[in-house]
């Protein structure tokens, strides 16, 4: 069985950030990870693939050079092979070229199922699985929180909807998103490291997926970013005075009341 | 020349930079306080089979260069050095002499659970009297029989009253020095092996460091830790260099630890309406304290390099623990200014770095004797 697992590398919650004086990019300190919601799809995939006979976990980006060392962690953690796709001539603001090009790699790949977190944490867009999905005309589950075999045909999914939670089964092939919950990645063995550092990973030329280039460069994209701004600075906090607490409690619900009008 | 990491060893530093984060640093402050062993996190991190670092891999090491080694020392010491003392001396001295003249029974005895983490190993040369002066050293190894005979007592041991077996330095012969001084291995259990007093430390706190004491200790021969007698002190010369620059990579650890955390205060700290790291005499202290790292980085991976390239490095490595160590001083001593009162308090992390920092002064050689031996190497004998 193939399992595919899509992934993103993206920059550090605590790298530096910077708007450029174009004001449509950002310059990103050199800080960079497999993303947050990934590492669920990857240590998933691995756990899947000690359940089912004859599997194998294959990752694969779409992203620069830089992005190996993200594919590098998941063959840490137990992945068995992994592969780059070229972003360099991709247009990648529009999450549906990225999906086309994973979509695509998936068809030339084979696949039973898919796996991928929920939203990469830097542009949040939680779209590339939904996508995937559509374009290869399967099945998908977003968010899922857990994932369990039947038979080889199908799985049983939950995850958790508004005061429930819900189980699905699901037949195969299919692509599933993973939520925070869903396990506990794991940190890597030396072994697992070792294996990782040595692996060869081959770059895939996206224009050998069955796409056009005028499907991938710039004038592909149907969206346009316009500008970017800085988050506005919070104003500073406020600490209230009081020689009693109750004194201090009234004050803070008439502060609640009238400035911050949230009672 | 190039500078640039490869990209192996780029991919080990951020696995190790993240492990660090996820295991150990939110350890770090408890590990300190309640100074005790961590034998939970010990098992949790041993498994992950890092023990084995400079160790061929056909004996289940990782065969690791000596820059990606500089990399461990440093992360590992960054997020709490407490612990990282334990697992450097089962990684390098503490089972250095068992892989170099081990037989297969006490390799198979010892080296091996010692790389996968079931035993705790380590490296006895101090003494009440001796610590750089290893000529002064008074335990002694007494010819009995099919073995030895060994009698002292050490101090200052890391990991001793924990280990399950050690290597001791003990002199054959007092009367000829340092040309008498070999290694031996003692089991825990061997009769008349037993730990005497904890020491209550300063800093490096969690790992347990005391006496060991030999009293009519028999080991057999197949102890006896060398190809001949007497060659003691050079065998030590085989892994000083490198003990040195991981003392320094730890230094520069702390360091490290200890400077993102005033550089993450520095920008949240509002004092008279803005975030202190606005301030010149503030930034003033970043720019010094990033230049010594990096200076004290690049003498690190330059020795690290060199003794990958088997080049003789015995002064620039003396030169490196030295320069590190000073410079981890200045940073935890600038870092506790930054933070003001705060630094003051147990509650916040920069009195633990600046406590840690005090220990590097002494391990791997005092500074007044490394000076001497540098200038003595410049000069030459006169």
């Amino acid at each position: 069985m193939n399992i595919l697992v899509f992934i993103k590398q993206v920059a550090d919650t605590e790298a530096r950030i910077l708007i450029k004086s174009d004001n449509k990019s950002l310059e990103i300190e050199n800080k960079y990870n497999l993303n947050f919601f990934d590492e669920f799809a990857v240590e998933e995939a691995i756990r899947l693939k000690t359940k089912l006979k004859d599997s194998k976990v294959i990752v694969c980006t779409c992203g620069g050079k830089k992005a190996i060392e993200a594919l590098r962690t998941a063959i840490a953690m137990g992945a068995d092979q992994a592969y780059l796709i070229d972003n360099t001539d991709v247009d990648t603001e529009d999450p549906l070229i990225t999906a086309k090009i994973l979509a695509g790699y998936a068809k030339k790949e084979g696949f039973d199922i898919i796996l991928c977190g929920r939203q990469a944490i830097d542009d949040e867009n939680g779209a590339i699985g939904p996508m995937v999905a559509e374009f290869l005309n399967i099945p998908h589950i977003s968010a899922i929180m857990k994932l369990d075999v039947k038979d080889e045909k199908h799985m049983i999914v939950e995850r958790d909807a508004e005061g429930a939670r819900q189980t699905f089964e699901v037949e195969l092939p299919a692509l599933f998103t993973t939520q925070k919950g869903i396990n506990e990645p794991r940190v890597p063995l030396i072994t697992g490291v070792m294996k990782a550092m040595k692996a060869n990973i081959p770059v895939v030329d996206p224009l050998t997926l069955g796409l056009k280039k005028e499907e991938l460069n710039s004038g592909a994209s149907k969206i346009d970013v316009l500008f970017y701004e800085t988050p506005k600075a919070r104003p500073p906090v406020k600490i209230i005075d009081g020689e009693t607490a109750q004194e201090k409690a009234r004050k803070l619900v008439k502060l609640l009341k009238e400035e911050a009008k949230v009672l | 020349m190039d500078f640039t990491l490869t990209e192996q060893q780029e991919f080990f530093k951020k696995v190790i930079v993240d492990t660090v984060d996820r295991m150990i640093v939110p350890k770090a402050q408890e590990i300190d306080e309640k100074d005790e062993f961590p034998w939970n996190l010990w098992k949790e991190f041993t498994a992950l089979g890092y023990l084995g670092l400079r160790y061929p891999e056909e004996i289940g090491g990782m065969n690791a260069d000596k820059i990606m080694c500089m990399i461990f020392y440093e992360e590992i010491a960054r997020g709490s050095v407490g612990f990282a003392q334990s697992v450097i001396m089962n990684i390098l001295m503490g089972t250095y002499f068992i892989y170099r003249f081990g037989s297969d029974s006490i390799k198979e005895r010892c080296l091996y659970p010692a790389m996968r983490g079931e035993k705790i190993a380590t490296i006895c040369f101090t003494e009440d009297q001796s610590g750089s002066d290893l000529g002064a050293t008074r335990t002694t190894a007494v010819k009995d029989g099919n073995g030895w005979r060994i009698n002292g007592t050490k101090m200052w041991i890391t990991n001793g009253p924990i280990c399950d077996f050690c290597t001791v330095l003990a002199t054959t012969d007092p009367s000829k020095g340092l040309k008498a001084l070999n290694f031996f291995l003692v089991e825990k259990g061997t009769p008349g092996f037993s730990s005497g007093q904890v020491l209550n430390k300063l800093g490096c706190r969690g790992t347990v460091t005391g006496e060991l004491v030999f009293d009519n200790v028999w080991v057999p021969d197949e102890n006896f830790l060398g190809d001949e007698l007497g060659k003691g002190v050079i065998y030590v010369g085989e892994i000083l260099d490198e003990v040195r620059l991981m003392t320094a990579a730890m230094a520069l650890g702390i360091a490290k630890g200890a400077y993102n955390e005033g550089l993450e205060f520095a920008r949240k700290r509002v004092a008279f309406g803005q975030p202190i790291g606005n301030y010149q005499l503030i930034r003033e202290k970043f720019a010094d304290m990033d230049t010594l790292m990096n200076a004290a980085r690049l003498m690190i991976y330059y020795g690290a390099w060199m003794m990958e390239n088997n080049m003789d490095v015995r002064t620039l490595a003396a030169e490196t623990k030295m320069f590190a160590t000073e410079v981890c001083l200045k940073v935890v001593d600038e870092v506790t200014r930054i933070y003001g009162a705060n630094a003051f308090a147990h509650e916040y992390t920069p009195q633990r770095y600046f406590r840690d920092a005090r220990f590097l002064l002494y391990g791997g050689g005092t500074h007044e004797v490394l000076k001497d031996f540098i200038g003595r190497s410049i000069i030459g004998k006169l």
